[in-house]
């Protein structure tokens, strides 16, 4: 049975008819267009298709699309505008935490909701933050780097703000 | 030449800012109007014999576009290898009989997945199982009853279900074991990893109605599908235009010409209809190829003073059901086992061997981390009988610059010696090795135990496969900025922004004035891929090429415009200028435009080509293994220090020191992260991955299942260059091999570092728990017996 949802997604709002057994990704990447999310598992083991809802990280090739209507939604491609990188995007290039960046998209958005709710994550804390995205070709050092990375600059364009 | 302004330096990733604001994109997010998705029915026995095949029902459901099966692709063969040694034997589709789980049966073309699902569910296929065969000792046996396919015709050893044989000798090995003072025997084994790439198969086809052919394939070479999806559908190569995608990593799993991929064009054809298909996971993990398990038996003599005076190895790989690149291992197996130490005499056989299993494919590395696992092992166990330092045992041996290779090739400028020195002081190693039996006595109570080990290992670079060697195109703007046309792929190595490098250098550009176009059959030039570790070696002295004949074009305009001889000028900041009165300078922009004035209308284009061993007619013989394989061999020596856990058996991988001689790094970061990434593989390897299989079926086809590192699996990686090579403008290069040899040695230090902490010697790979804990116990019970 096909059901009318609305979905926030990067600020946007979409009106959507949808069978309820679409996932999220597809009505992301199929329905809405936006494709940087990616698939690379389509069963919740490797952490590709990480979107937040409503700021948190989760699977969107196991969740429903039909559970998320009226949510907030955040895709890589409302991470930043896309022409300024945000400081984990640029941290992440930066570092060397990109390869194939099939992973990354997910990666970053699992970076990005842990340094909202932890600005000073520690090294441990960033493993746990990203411990359900697989990738397969930085060995993992080099995405640690790019957020405690991050976390410095944001901190630092914080204590800025306040000043 | 002054000092280098690109080359050399950790300039970031071009295609960075796409892969991190989800901008990049890849073969499944192209999205074409129409377009229909693919699927395929597999075989679900191991060995079978097709008798009917009824697709009426699934014909008849709505939204089924069209079907093929083995009737329609019948003749048609393919193969990882195509010589006449080694013919092509893969089915597109299988023709009367399965040999594997998940061979290809039957392809359907519908209008979405669920009618695509429905519709494979009602094809009724009736089999008649046969027998089936999957260890490799009991497939080889003379008397096994299951025979695969024929022997190959030219190998006349009593064994049963040879897909073929390399073998090879120097010296006299029986008179090098009769000089030798102490002769040892190994048997090693590794086991069954896949590629674990986090972007599924996926192919789209679209066939347009002026007869040509788009495809979008995720894979490690376009001009290689390219030429196999042309011989298979019987196209001219000029119809099929294969377009850039960004490719989410391979590590060798997406070379060779798939199924799905020929039965994306097929049915692209047929219903004129563009066509998606994209592998499940669980479809990659069960039906698709995974790496090589090879064993390797080997016999060493040596000298009192560690002289290897004879070798002796025989290697056995489990080739699945057809050659894949299991002809292919064994004669790299040779390779691998040759390159860095000097061995007077010397005897080689490898066998690979038919099984029900899936085909294999090459993974990074390509057999050389199970072969540096067994030999360097083995040189400690040596080491150890000889009551020598496993370090001057491998200094006495090791290459140095120069040397000739017995297949004829040249070491040059090898670092090894270098580098084995530099991670003993690196690590501290010959103060540390041992440490670890005094910490046990003071205190035995403790579980776990530190160990570190050294491995040596060696990797060619490029060689001569098709398409054999690279070109590029350079391009001059208007403003003076450029264009580089190549054939490249960018899988994550880091092709574009190296390539673009090459190019700033020779024309004294900054990176942001090249825009690349790259890896489209149709647009740019024959490439050799990101499949034989020569990517930046070829394709990078074609861009060179490229880049300097633009060069030598914008100095002779300039020249003529500036009344000055080309040896007086220089390149700078987009413009040329007279060396010694730099006042006098012409931009590149106003070059462009006297040269299309005057050069009858040349917007200043250069290309450039580059074949490695130019005078070599072919690749080297993998029955023989005669002729010349490679003229950049790269070395390597890695240290592992890892903690045992004596009541679990787990081991961690604490800190992997790689030394390493890659010739020249055109961008040290992107050496670097070649480097992490090897050393978390093969952690994977060591520790975690595992393919089980029973009975020719996958046992745990998830990620869930086949564990792979994950970020709480991470190993202090730490790396020193060691530097034989250098750059200069206008000169070809020597770069060496980065991106898959750092897979062997460390394997191999791991296993060292174990027997370091704990007096256990791991002869088989994965390293797990349980096979730690026995061998322990084992031990212990040996010691309370003495």
């Amino acid at each position: 049975m096909k059901q009318a949802i609305e979905l926030i997604i990067n600020g946007e709002t979409h009106d959507l008819f949808l069978s309820s057994n679409v996932t999220l990704v597809e009505a992301i990447r199929d329905n809405v267009g936006l494709l940087g999310t990616k698939v690379g598992c389509d069963m919740g083991t490797c952490g590709a298709c990480t979107v937040l809802l409503e700021g948190k990280p989760i699977l969107s090739c196991i969740t429903l699309a039909v559970e998320c209507n009226g949510k907030e939604i955040t895709t890589i491609e409302g991470v930043s505008d896309g022409v300024t990188l945000s400081n984990l995007q640029e941290a992440f290039v930066r570092k060397g935490g990109v390869q194939c960046g099939f992973c990354t998209p997910g990666m970053i958005l699992s970076g990005t909701a842990l340094l909202k709710k932890n600005a000073h994550p520690k090294v441990d804390e960033v493993a746990k933050a990203l411990e359900g995205n697989l990738c397969r070709c930085t060995g993992y050092n080099r995405i640690i780097d790019a957020v405690l990375d991050a976390s410095v600059s944001t901190s630092h364009l914080q204590d800025q703000g306040e000043k | 030449m002054g000092e280098l302004k690109l080359v050399g330096k950790s300039l970031l990733r071009k295609d960075g800012p796409d892969k991190t604001t989800g901008k990049a994109k890849y073969t499944a997010d192209r999205k074409l109007p129409g377009m229909l998705v693919g699927g395929i029915l597999r075989s679900p026995h191991p060995h079978a014999k097709i008798l009917n095949i009824n697709t009426e029902k699934a014909e008849k459901l709505p939204g089924v576009k069209a079907i093929i099966s083995g009737s329609d692709t019948r003749g048609i063969k393919h193969g990882f290898v195509e010589t006449p040694r080694y013919p092509p034997d893969q089915n597109i589709l299988a023709d009367d009989v399965v040999r594997h789980v998940g061979e290809e049966i039957v392809a359907v073309a519908a209008t979405h997945y669920k009618v695509l699902n429905d519709a494979i569910n009602l094809i009724e296929v009736t089999y008649e199982v046969l027998p089936a065969v999957f260890d490799v000792a009991e497939a080889m046996h003379p008397d096994c009853n299951v025979q695969i396919h024929p022997n190959h015709p030219k190998v006349k050893d009593n064994f049963c279900n040879i897909a073929g044989k390399t073998e090879t000798q120097w010296g006299d090995i029986e008179e090098g074991f009769k000089q030798a003072d102490l002769i040892c025997v190994d048997r090693f084994e590794s086991h069954l990893r896949t590629h674990g790439y986090l972007e599924p198969q996926t192919a789209i086809a679209d066939y347009r109605g002026d007869g040509t052919l788009h495809m979008w394939i995720s894979s490690m070479g376009p001009f290689v599908k390219r030429k196999k999806l042309a011989s298979t559908l019987g196209l001219p190569e000029g119809s099929i235009q294969i377009h850039k995608a960004y490719v989410g990593g391979a590590f060798g799993g997406k070379i060779d010409l798939f199924s799905h991929e020929y039965c994306a064009a097929a049915l692209s054809i047929k219903t004129g209809r563009p066509i998606k298909f994209v592998a499940t996971r669980e479809e990659i993990f069960a039906a698709y190829r995974h790496g090589q398990p090879l064993i390797s038996e080997i016999k060493t003599g040596v000298k009192k003073d560690g002289t290897i005076v004879a070798q002796q190895l025989r290697m056995i790989n489990n080739a699945g059901a057809y050659k894949g690149s299991g002809v292919v291992v064994i004669f790299l197996a040779w390779g691998f086992s040759m390159i860095p130490y000097r061995v007077k005499n010397f005897k080689y056989e490898g066998y690979s061997i038919f099984t029900n299993n899936p085909p294999r494919a090459p993974l990074r590395g390509h057999g050389a981390p199970q072969v540096r696992f067994a030999l360097e092992s083995h040189m400690d166990i040596i080491a150890e009988k000889l009551k020598m330092d496993p370090i001057a045992l491998r200094l006495k041996n090791a290459r140095i610059p120069g040397e000739e290779l017995p297949n004829k090739d040249n070491v040059h400028n090898c670092g090894l010696q270098e580098c084995i020195q530099k991670a003993v002081s690196k690590t501290d190693f010959s103060n540390r090795r041992h440490r670890i039996p005094n910490t046990e006595k003071i205190s035995a109570h403790r579980p776990i135990k530190h160990g570190i080990g050294l491995g040596v290992s060696a990797y060619f670079g490029g060689s001569l496969i098709y398409p054999n060697g690279s070109s590029a195109i350079v391009k001059m703007n208007d403003d003076g900025s450029v264009d580089l046309l190549t054939g490249a792929i960018e899988l994550g190595q880091g092709s574009e922004t190296v390539l673009c490098q090459i190019v700033g250098e020779e024309l004294q550009l900054e990176i942001e004035d090249i825009r690349i176009i790259s890896s489209d059959t149709a647009t740019t030039p024959q490439d050799i891929g990101a499949w034989i570790s020569g990517m930046t070696y070829v394709t990078g002295n074609a861009v060179r090429e490229a880049a300097g004949n633009v060069r030598e074009k914008i100095l002779q305009v300039a020249a003529e415009q500036l009344n000055e001889r080309v040896e007086n000028l220089k390149l700078e900041n987009k413009s040329v200028l007279v060396a010694a009165d730099p006042a006098r300078r012409i931009s590149y922009r106003d070059v462009y435009n006297a040269s299309i004035a005057k050069n009858r209308g040349d917007t200043i284009i250069g290309n450039g080509h580059w074949r490695t061993m130019r005078d070599e007619p072919f690749h080297p013989s993998l029955a023989t293994t005669k002729g010349r394989w490679s003229e950049n061999y790269a070395f390597s020596v890695q240290v592992a220090e890892v903690a045992v856990d004596t009541e679990t058996g787990e081991i961690k991988l604490l800190k992997a020191t790689t030394v390493h001689d890659c010739g020249f790094p055109i961008n040290p970061q992107l050496v670097k992260g070649q480097i992490d990434g090897q050393v978390s593989l093969a952690l994977g390897h060591a520790f975690m991955e595992d393919v089980m299989m029973k009975n020719g079926y996958t046992l745990n086809p998830t990620w869930l299942d086949y564990r792979m590192p994950l970020i709480h699996n991470v190993a202090d990686s730490k790396e020193v260059d060691v530097i034989t090579e250098s750059y200069q403008v206008g000169r070809s290069f020597r770069t060496k091999e980065v991106g898959e040899g750092l897979v062997s040695a460390i394997l191999a230090a791991i296993a060292n570092a174990i027997y370091d902490a704990t007096g256990l010697r791991m002869y088989t790979t994965p390293f797990s728990p349980e096979k730690v804990l026995k061998g322990l116990k084992l031990l212990n019970e040996n010691k309370g017996l003495r």
